[in-house]
């Protein structure tokens, strides 16, 4: 096991680094003076120099990379060049209300999903198998920011039920944070509900046609119980394992989701630095965002790896 | 969407030697109803697309003072925009740039992907291992996110965007690519042509390529819809296609403004791309299906 | 008697009525919605526009400017003038004291201004250097006289004087805390920073120990930004926050009628329209320049875009601002294609010619350079439009690689603000590249003259000059809007858009 796992951070370690070197060198691609930018449209010529001197921008790409790669094992992201916050610390305020809004939407995708997954595997070819289908279909392919203008023209411009957007946390008023809750997340958890119904109704099938189903059916088990307690189970196996997938696509979703409700977290934090061109701000999130998929990504596998030993057998003899 | 699951169900199909030609293939996709109104669909976008300049009723840039966000007439079918430009005019010729950036974005990542995942698993190696540590860091972040990126690199344009896309999506197809060489090159047929002392390059695009296309056929489709979502997303976010040219990500970020006095802006485009994005996720659903056997 | 009565019941109703609008009831707590996240708090090193509406509360001026664009007093109980224009003395106020207890006294005032022009005391290059480097000295005559003397007369220094280059920051804090000053600001002002959670809010809190008694009711502030202007006005209606800076275009006329909120509307103090290169093809031919300008309906660009919330402009100065009677500056000139024809033919170029326009990002950009594409168009001259991030296009602007580009002025109550760096040659907002003597000359003049009347003459010639040359072609002059609920009491709009909550109070 142990040696299991060695193998596998040896394989992440240069994954991370390419992580970085991209990281580090799309955003020093970004045309447009940093230091201008910055220092913006009404500072003298002697300012701007200045800054770029104190933003090291007239280093080497490279050394530039080192000593940016030596911050960042030190936990230090650099700071926003908008209001001289440390990066880090802008994003461990902004991580909470992505993380709220994330779990929410994960709750009423999996609320909606997991029962419509086993129905549907359950009664394959019926009218409830089609329906559910095709709805996931329709839920992956419908724009997430047009169901987002949507829901809003409905339930906030036309009926008035739902505030528009915004952002209140919980604990200064609970029930206000939720109603502002809703409608964002629906939106983000749209598309990963589809993706859970489609990808647990393909599992179900397989595990139901495999042959431990077939005698737990023989022992007499009921059709109910067999179905909950072995083949969901087993079935929730391959679902959970691309989970590094569905936390792309939550926060690619968040960045949308975000930007239309105005919700303060990562994902606007993404959109506005960009369009702002915050040079550290854009790595930081871009970056923390690819750590977590890798490290999500790792602890999957180690986990599958206990969960089913026969994985591990046959990667260490590839 | 190089998804570990698709990449598990797809090794296992079988190679075309195995079914039996083109007629079985259509047969077999036409019992898919639903993917067949997909194709139709898709069929008619392209049609509409190809044909923008005789199907719509009036010029796409030519704005009119005079009538700002009106109601549908008869002279204009969905109405006119905030410049007073026919909106249904607009909506064809934005199934222009729709297509475009689906089809060439996903271009680039099978010109670039196919060959490197070809390359890098039939010789292996260190530069198969650098490039599979490569797409793997690549994959790591979220698609849309780097695509944003990259796009905010690059420049606003639509050609710009379409590379943004073509790169976020080419580790998949490099990953698609290899996995299936892996397979192939092991069977007998390639043992054979090696025995018979063919060169690795025309191993590589006689036997194997061919024998490697469905799987990559499947995920061109269904990347095109992620493609098309993607190019909407960044026009709407401003940093995609730019004006004149109609694009429906962007007519939904105009929309936004008027959602209280002209809500039929906001209704049409959103309604094209979720269309058109259903259909080539049908269309890819079925060749799936056809040639994907354990769904059989 | 009986009309006696009358009078008197008269007269208690007009007191009462009177009192109660007037009494300023204290407490509540103000939230406030800015158009972008406010991104550095020091005044010294502060950019961006919207810092500014955050500093109205946060920090005191010098001197401060009335709804009428008069120079009044604030921190400076009064001032004169040398008659050579070149040396100020001011009279501070006195019991003056800093969030942080510091005094404010003469010696204050010498270090803000050291602060901004020498990067050795401040520990950066301050952008308010271009503001005040006329300055040559500043002495301290008392604890509460200070004396300032310029190199050479200066018309805009009071004015200048009036916004972030007159806020007095803590001597004390600023030592201390170097460029992180903007992290934790400390001015004079009758609300004290609390916080500043980036991209969500800025809290600011009652100062008690502020010098005007009559200022700051309310107890808290909390600014929050929101980009989206729908949101913004979605966030007001919705009585999430009270009163928004920027009100779009589209929102206006619903507001307007709106019962259940308020709507303030003045003229603004900027303008909008596009730079032209001309030191390079193809508007290094003035004619071509003419020829563009002769297509372009200011009137119905008005209405089409903005729906008449922006008023048609010729000149740099909005009404209210010295100089909007000055030659063409209000002369809005008609549409004729015929004129643009008869240039394109004068240039050589009949069948008109091709340029590209840059532009900012968002709804109201596009549709400007749509519009400027669809009027040009009828005259035969193709516009390709280039959308560019805000950076990138000021960049590019800045280093003359344009044809054309779309870029206003947010505007300073002094017209030398609207107008001299733009036009005089090598002016650090000089992006046309443009260079004439004459006006050189005329726009040095300008500045030296100490009359209304002389100075307006002046921007006359140059104006004349400039509707020839147009190495800027001027288009609109944006409205001052602010939305807020009617809750809130006392509020003095003003056209420079500030948002001067230090006299609001909120009724129960």
């Amino acid at each position: 096991m142990t040696r299991y796992i060695a193998r596998r951070l040896v394989l992440t370690i240069p994954v991370l680094l390419l992580v970085s070197i991209i990281v580090f060198s799309l955003i020093n691609l970004i045309p447009g003076d940093p230091a201008l930018i910055m220092a913006g449209p009404e500072a003298g010529k002697e300012a701007v120099e200045a800054l770029r001197i104190q933003m090291g921008l007239n280093r080497p790409v490279a050394v530039r990379y080192l000593i940016w790669l030596n911050h960042l094992l030190h936990g230090d992201l650099g700071k926003s060049v908008k209001d001289g916050q440390p990066v880090l610390n802008i994003l461990l305020l902004k991580l909470p209300v992505t993380v709220e809004l994330a779990a929410v939407a994960i709750l009423i995708s999996w609320l909606i999903a997991i029962p419509a997954g086993v129905l549907a595997a359950w009664r394959r070819r019926s009218v409830i198998d089609y329906a559910a289908t095709t709805v996931a279909l329709a839920g992956i392919s419908i724009p997430n920011f047009w169901l987002g203008i949507m829901l809003i023209y409905f339930f906030a411009v036309n009926l008035r039920w739902l505030p528009a957007s915004g952002y209140v946390e919980p604990w200064i008023d609970l029930s206000r944070n939720i109603k502002l809750m809703i409608m964002p997340a629906i939106v983000l958890g749209t598309a990963l509900a589809a993706l859970v119904m489609r990808l647990l109704r393909s599992s179900m099938l397989e595990v139901m046609g495999t042959e431990f189903i077939r005698t737990a059916h023989a022992k007499g088990l009921s059709d109910r119980l067999v179905l909950l307690k072995h083949a969901l189970k087993n079935a929730m196996i391959p679902v959970a394992t691309v989970m590094g997938l569905q936390l792309g696509g939550l926060l690619g979703g968040a960045v949308i989701t975000e930007t239309i409700f105005t919700v303060p977290g990562i994902g606007r934090l993404a959109v506005e630095s960009i369009l702002t061109r915050d040079y550290p701000m854009v790595q930081g999130v871009v970056l923390c965002s690819a750590v977590a998929i890798v490290f999500v990504n790792f602890s999957v596998d180690i986990l599958y790896s206990v969960i089913d030993p026969r994985i591990r057998l046959v990667e260490d003899k590839a | 969407m190089a998804t570990r699951e698709e990449r598990l169900s797809l090794a296992h199909r079988p190679t075309p030697a195995q079914t039996v030609g083109l007629r079985y293939f259509l047969h077999r996709y036409a019992r898919n109803r639903l993917a067949l109104v997909g194709l139709w669909i898709v069929t008619l976008v392209i049609i509409s697309a190809a044909l923008a300049p005789i199907i719509a009723p009036a010029d796409p840039a030519k704005p009119d003072f005079v009538n700002l966000l009106q109601p549908p007439t008869r002279a204009h079918p969905l109405g006119t925009d905030d410049l007073g430009r026919d909106e249904l005019s607009r909506i064809i010729y934005g199934a222009r740039t729709s297509l475009q950036a689906g089809i060439i974005s996903v271009g680039l990542a099978l010109c670039v992907g196919l060959p490197l995942g070809l390359i890098s698993g039939y010789f292996r190696g260190q530069l198969d291992n650098f490039l599979m540590r490569f797409t793997d860091a690549l994959l790591s972040f979220p698609f849309l996110v780097l695509a944003l990126a990259i796009a905010a690199v690059l420049g606003t344009g639509l050609g710009k965007a379409m590379i943004a896309i073509g790169i976020v999506f080419t580790p998949g197809f490099i990953r698609l690519s290899r996995a299936q060489v892996l397979s192939e090159r092991e069977r007998a047929y390639v043992e054979a042509a090696r025995a018979l002392g063919a060169a690795d390059a025309r191993i590589m695009l006689r036997h194997i390529l061919p024998n490697s296309l469905s799987p990559v056929l499947v995920q061109a489709s269904l990347s095109m819809a992620v493609a098309i979502t993607f190019e909407a997303t960044l026009s709407f976010l401003g940093l995609g296609t730019q004006p004149p040219t109609p694009s429906w990500g962007s007519m939904l970020n105009i929309a936004q403004a008027y959602l209280g006095t002209a809500p039929g802006l906001a209704l049409w485009p959103g309604l094209a791309i979720f269309v058109t994005v259903l259909s080539l996720n049908l269309v890819g659903d079925g060749l799936r299906e056809v040639l994907d056997p354990r769904l059989r | 008697m009986k009309r006696m009565f009358l009078a008197v019941a008269l007269t208690v109703v007009l007191v009462g009525g009177l009192a109660s609008a007037q009494t300023a009831r204290r407490g509540g707590q103000l939230r406030a919605g800015l158009d972008a996240d406010p991104p550095n708090l020091d005044p010294h090193q502060s950019t961006a526009a919207v810092d500014r509406q955050v500093f109205q509360s946060l920090f005191d001026k010098l001197v401060d400017l009335s709804q009428d664009l008069q120079i009044v007093p604030m921190l400076a109980l009064s001032w004169t003038i040398s008659s050579d224009a070149k040396t100020y003395i001011f009279k501070l106020r006195p019991n003056v004291v800093f969030h942080d207890g510091t005094p404010f006294n003469a010696e204050a005032v010498k270090f803000n201004f050291e602060r901004m022009l020498d990067p050795t005391v401040a520990g950066f290059p301050s952008p308010r250097r271009s503001e005040v480097n006329l300055v040559q000295k500043v002495t301290v005559v008392d604890p509460l006289t200070v004396q300032i003397d310029l190199e050479k007369p200066y018309s805009p220094f009071l004015a200048a004087l009036s916004d972030r280059a007159g806020m007095m920051v803590s001597p004390t804090a600023a030592r201390r805390l170097g460029r992180g000053f903007s992290l934790e600001p400390v001015g004079t002002g009758p609300y004290k920073f609390v916080e500043k959670r980036p991209q969500d809010r800025v809290v600011l809190e009652r100062f008690d120990r502020h010098w005007d008694k009559n200022a700051g009711y309310v107890d808290r502030i909390t600014f929050r930004p929101f980009p989206d202007e729908q949101a913004r006005v979605a966030n007001l209606r919705s009585g999430e926050i009270d009163i928004i800076n920027i009100v779009p275009a589209t929102e206006v006329a619903a507001l307007k009628t709106d019962a259940r909120l308020k709507l303030l509307e003045r003229g603004g103090l900027g303008y909008q329209g596009i730079y032209i290169n001309v030191s390079a093809p193809p508007f290094n031919n003035r004619a071509l320049r003419q020829a563009f300008n002769a297509t372009i309906d200011r009137v119905t660009l008005a209405r089409v875009v903005f729906g008449d919330t922006v008023t048609p402009a010729n000149g740099p100065f909005p009404k209210g601002v010295l100089g909007y009677d000055s030659g063409p500056n209000s002369r809005i000139p008609e549409r004729n294609l015929d004129l643009a024809r008869a240039k394109l033919r004068e240039a050589g170029q009949p069948n008109g010619f091709t340029f590209t326009l840059k532009t900012g990002t968002g709804r109201i950009e596009q549709q400007v350079a749509q519009v400027l594409q669809s009027m040009a168009g009828e005259a035969g001259i193709k516009i390709n439009i280039e959308i560019l991030e805000f950076g990138t296009l000021l960049s590019q602007l800045d280093a003359h690689r344009y044809e054309a580009g779309r870029l206003g002025w947010s505007g300073r109550p002094d017209p030398d603000g609207n107008i001299y760096g733009f036009f005089v040659t090598g002016g650090g907002l000089n992006n046309s590249a443009y260079a004439n003597p004459q006006v050189d000359t005329l726009l040095d003049a300008a500045r030296i003259l100490n009359t209304a009347d002389l100075r307006r003459r002046a921007y006359a010639d140059v104006l004349n000059v400039l509707n020839e040359d147009l190495p800027y072609v001027f288009l609109w002059w944006p409205k001052e809007y602010k939305a807020f609920t009617p809750k809130l009491q006392g509020f003095v709009h003003n056209s420079d858009g500030m948002l001067r909550l230090r006299t609001v109070w909120l009724s129960p």
